[in-house]
């Protein structure tokens, strides 16, 4: 009889067996370029939480709005509508997303310092007691983590609601706006342009037909 | 214990559930930071008097894609590239050139076998790392973390800002058709007085719908 962990087992062993052909098909890599080297070191010192944010923020910008400019699937207003709500959303977001992950990290480190180390109360505000727990360098970088995520998250919760929300919605209004006043004016004028001219060709030969109509009546008339 | 505050025992707690896995919580943290801010952009697009109705069946279901995606997406390709990348260094198959010269110039001298191994799947170069040099040391873990940002932070821009405005469209204009033929529907269904004899009368939809033919009226 089949079992659920007998399949889950199967599924592991085939995915590990898959990992490790396609790992093994792969030549080694070494990278002995200085810059480069240099690069990766600094992104992995310097890139934390909140620069994380104002990268994807930046990237996003720079992407999701054409994405939604060029989506075929709906009419030109709601595409145009959405790309201004995006823009707004993205900068909404990656404003407070960054302030708030950086302001929290920096307040929680000040806060969980080791007791032996410091003086004032504060300082050790968020530091578990060290009665309770053995508290060591490397433990307390991992817990001040889990605690400025937790308190941004928290942080961020109500900022999404009295910050982000009521900035995208204004930002939003402003964008259509502008767009309607310079994009839409301009098609305006060129698509007025278009019809006028279609309009002129269409009446120019029925013009002269017509005035050429009017001139021998006229004659006809004349000679009747 | 017990007379302790409720304050320092959730700290306490925290310390000791999540002080080792920081990874998986930051990952729950995430999804539920994704789910409030888009329940925050549906308040925000839904009382937003300016935005017409007809945009509105489009950014709505935008913006919940955006979020169910977002989580499906990080799952699938944010993780598998932070995966893959950190599993290509530790097995050795991505290496700074000053470590790959180590293991193959000093290591393979005094372990020969384990080390013709380097880069295959089932390597672990961490069980080396404490012979080498504090130099060669540092240069790894520093390589290593390197590669892991750079890793997430290539997989959240492919995943948040390509593949999940992509789909979140896909989802969203088919969902705002749906809407909007659901609503047309709703419109003209109310225009069109019930025939309380087309239960008897089987062609009365069809004499109805002669009679009220503008250019036909009798």
């Amino acid at each position: 009889m089949l079992n659920v962990s007998n399949i889950a087992g199967k599924i592991q062993r085939t995915s590990n067996r898959v990992m490790q052909k396609i790992a093994n098909s792969v030549p080694n890599m070494t990278v002995s370029n200085k810059t480069l080297l240099k690069g990766i070191e600094w992104a992995g010192k310097h890139i934390s939480s909140p620069q994380n944010r104002l990268i994807l923020g930046v990237s996003a910008l720079m992407s999701q709005p054409f994405i939604d400019i060029y989506n075929k699937r709906v009419d030109e207003d709601t595409r145009r509508a959405s790309a201004s709500r995006t823009i707004a959303k993205i900068l909404a977001g990656t404003t407070s997303g960054f302030l708030v992950r950086y302001y929290t990290i920096k307040a929680v480190e000040k806060m969980t310092q080791i007791p032996a180390k410091c003086k004032k109360s504060w300082e050790t505000f968020f530091t578990p007691s060290p009665l309770h727990v053995k508290i060591s360098a490397e433990s307390i970088g991992q817990y001040k983590n889990t605690i400025g995520t937790l308190l941004a998250l928290g942080v961020m919760l109500m900022t999404n609601f009295l910050f982000d929300a009521p900035v995208t919605k204004n930002l939003t209004n402003k964008f259509i706006a502008y767009d309607k006043k310079h994009y839409r004016k301009n098609n305006q004028d060129k698509n007025h342009n278009i019809e006028l001219n279609i309009n002129t060709n269409h009446l120019r030969p029925t013009m002269q037909n017509f005035m050429n109509n009017v001139g021998k009546s006229a004659k006809g008339g004349a000679n009747g | 214990m017990a007379n302790l505050s409720i304050f320092e025992r959730i700290k306490i707690q925290l310390f000791n559930t999540y002080g080792r896995e920081y990874g998986k919580m930051l990952i729950h943290t995430g999804i539920i930071g994704w789910a409030m801010s888009s329940v925050a952009q549906v308040f925000a697009i839904a009382f937003n008097e300016k935005i017409p109705k007809e945009q509105k069946m489009f950014m709505i279901p935008q913006e919940i894609a955006d979020a169910a995606i977002n989580i499906v997406s990080f799952y699938a390709v944010t993780r598998t590239l932070s995966t893959l990348a950190n599993k290509a260094v530790k097995c050795g198959k991505l290496l700074p050139g000053n470590v790959s010269k180590y293991f193959n110039t000093t290591l393979i001298k005094r372990i020969p076998n384990k080390i013709k191994n380097l880069g295959k799947a089932n390597f672990d170069v961490e069980k080396y790392v404490r012979q080498m040099p504090p130099k060669l040391k540092k240069n790894y873990h520093n390589f290593k973390n390197g590669i892991d940002v750079l890793a997430t932070l290539t997989g959240s821009i492919i995943s948040c800002n390509i593949l999940t405005p992509v789909f979140r469209n896909i989802y969203a204009s088919h969902k705002q058709q749906k809407n909007i033929a659901k609503y047309n529907n709703t419109l003209q269904a109310p225009d069109k007085p019930q025939n309380k004899y087309s239960k008897y009368y089987p062609l009365g939809k069809n004499i109805y719908s002669f009679t009220n033919r503008g250019d036909l009226k009798i």
